[in-house]
């Protein structure tokens, strides 16, 4: 197992952080707690910090709340109003999501990789996209999608698909760029054509940057596919939960649900570890990708 | 290195000839159907198609011939040459197909609007960028750097604390905002929690790499110099580590923005771009939330490229810039 040295010292941090967070809970909820208290509301308890652990709307929910709490939004599994249902719509979209945005990012990096005039004419667009807020632009794109019949999670995956292409373009462009000069001189002296130097150096070349930028894409997406869902109207999904239990002002709930895209997200970035295990086991069982290594010896000082 | 450019002469000027023939019939579209009521027809939609791909062809030209520019603000020309050739179009077609102001307005329009309500705006943006995304920004960069250094010295720290880290970066931070925003207040400061953790995750992971991942021979080579553990860290593990924290510090740059603008959108004090841009796409007053767009995109352009900025001042020496 690739974890096993980091599991002994994974579980001590675990424990320190489980065991502060009695005292942290009781130190941000006595305050509000005695406030409550003070203003004479109906509390089913009397002083202070036995009333911590049972406010309405704690500042940190006590790990009872918490468990009470996802009792009733796992129950039952089918149910529109539970998580497992809303969880599974803003996975698909999601995941809907990053293949659009993979698309989109292929064209982008390759056009950027073979001309330097198309880098230059739109990178700068490419990057300031990123700098727009996309939860303007969803309710727009909302209403135009459906004059023309796209409705439902399909939207929601487009506006997901916005956020998530940068990423993958930028780490294909790198991916592409980032062969040594000296193999790129040999497939000259092969006579390979550029068809052929991209489909023999530069495709492989970047496996490893492709699969590290879906794996920060698949964050960005699902944080897309949520903003989506908050900011247009929408009658599925972990944003509609969270705009809903937002409104409604119920704290623990929106704890809970934090909690559970939390764990939707790693297990999403896990599914994209998994598959780039599965597609590249040449890669010693899919180790840790390499980042943008600028870092380093320089090659050709090495090669002399 | 420049490599003096091949095609000179006439291929150069068609470009230019391109461009200019498809802006013109751009143009002229939009100056007779300045004032229209009803669609046009659908020669005249054809004939906007005709301008626009002119004007993309021109611009595949003239875009080659910036291709080795090394002045950035030179080399600038045919991007905004693109969002020139974007703009015209997307005010031709609004206004061929007559989309109502309610749905997407034409950019002029939003222009319009956005000198109007420069005031305003320029309020909001103080609020959101100053206060809540530079703050938070400030404090989660260098949290995010002072926690790599301790995880990079201490094995146990990297055992036990780096792979919470690259856990939680796949956590989606949205879900944090209405969390966080209902635990400290609706003002500011909520926000600037926000945007410090997310920008928190990335800076630690990126510079902790850049900390540990140091050729073997430096390493060794300080070993010889029998140099004191901070010494390496001066000398060897910082300055290689600069090119890492400053990716990480780009794309917090971003991040923060985001993180701020959707922070606002769980509860805001009545300012703020971000608050801004729900309430009027609320009112259908896409006009302002266009505005608002804009000064946030101008800003958060701005705020990347004087990072990049930084970076080239700092990490001049490195590979990539040579």
């Amino acid at each position: 197992m690739r974890l096993s040295p980091n599991l002994g010292p994974m579980l001590v941090v675990a424990l320190v952080a489980l065991a502060l967070y009695w005292p942290l809970m009781y130190l941000a909820n006595i305050p509000a707690a005695q406030r409550a208290l003070d203003t004479g509301a109906a509390l089913p308890c009397k002083t202070a910090v036995e009333c911590a652990t049972q406010l309405r709307s704690p500042v940190l929910p006590s790990p009872q709340q918490l468990w009470n709490g996802f009792g009733n939004l796992m129950f039952p599994l089918n149910s529109p109003n539970a998580i497992p249902l809303n969880a599974a719509v803003t996975a698909l979209e999601t995941i809907v999501g990053l293949l659009l945005a993979a698309l989109l990012g292929f064209f982008f990096a390759i056009g950027m990789v073979v001309s330097r005039a198309f880098e230059r004419a739109l990178l700068p667009w490419i990057v300031a996209s990123q700098t727009v807020p996309i939860i303007a632009i969803a309710p727009m794109l909302v209403v135009l999608l459906g004059q023309y019949g796209v409705q439902g999670w399909l939207p929601k995956a487009i506006i997901a698909a916005y956020i998530a292409f940068f990423p993958i373009t930028i780490g294909l462009a790198k991916g592409l760029k980032s062969p040594d000069p000296l193999a790129l001189d040999l497939m000259k002296t092969y006579n390979a054509g550029n068809w052929q130097t991209y489909l023999k150096l530069r495709f492989p070349a970047s496996v490893p940057y492709l699969f590290t930028a879906f794996k920060v894409s698949m964050t960005a997406a699902l944080i897309g596919a949520i903003v989506a869902e908050i900011s247009t109207i929408s009658f599925q999904g972990i944003g509609k939960m969270l705009a809903e239990n937002s409104r409604a002002s119920d704290v623990v709930a929106m704890w809970v649900i934090m909690l559970s895209s939390a764990l939707l997200g790693i297990l999403l970035v896990a599914l994209v570890g998994w598959l780039e295990r599965l597609l590249t086991p040449w890669r010693q069982g899919g180790r840790a990708a390499p980042v943008v290594r600028r870092a380093g010896p320089a090659p050709r000082g090495e090669v002399g | 290195m420049t490599l003096p450019s091949k095609r000179v002469g006439s291929r150069d000027g068609l470009g230019w000839l391109l461009l200019g023939l498809g802006f013109g019939l751009l143009g002229w579209f939009i100056a007779t159907w300045w004032n229209q009521t009803e669609p046009a027809s659908s020669t005249l939609k054809l004939l906007i198609g005709l301008g626009f791909v002119l004007a993309v062809w021109g611009l595949a030209g003239v875009a080659r011939q910036f291709a080795n520019t090394a002045n950035p603000l030179v080399g600038f020309t045919p991007a905004a040459l693109t969002l020139l050739v974007v703009l015209v179009t997307a005010e031709a077609l609004l206004r061929a197909y007559q989309v109502p102001a309610g749905l997407i307005p034409t950019p002029s329009r939003v222009l319009a609007t956005l000198v109007g309500v420069r005031e305003v705006l320029l309020q909001d943006a103080f609020q959101t960028v100053v206060l809540e995304a530079m703050v938070g920004y400030l404090i989660g960069c260098s949290l995010g750097v002072l926690t790599a250094l301790l995880v990079s010295r201490y094995t146990f720290l990297e055992r036990g604390l780096l792979p919470y880290a690259t856990l939680f970066s796949s956590i989606p931070i949205v879900a944090l905002a209405p969390v966080l925003v209902k635990m400290i207040g609706i003002d500011w400061p909520s926000k600037a929690v926000i945007v410090a953790i997310t920008v928190f995750f990335p800076v630690v992971v990126n510079t902790f790499r850049g900390l540990t991942e140091v050729h073997p021979l430096s390493l060794e080579l300080m070993r010889s110099y029998a140099a004191a553990e901070l010494q390496q860290y001066r000398w060897l593990r910082l300055p290689n580590a600069l090119p890492f924290i400053f990716n990480a510090l780009k794309l917090g740059t971003t991040l923060a923005m985001i993180g701020a603008i959707v922070g606002e959108f769980f509860g805001a004090n009545g300012q703020g771009l971000g608050f801004r841009i729900q309430i009027e796409a609320g009112r259908f007053g896409f006009d302002i939330v266009w505005s608002a767009i804009i000064v946030a995109s101008l800003i958060g352009i701005a705020w990347y490229n004087l990072v990049a900025w930084l970076e080239r001042r700092l990490t001049g020496w490195h590979v990539s810039f040579r």
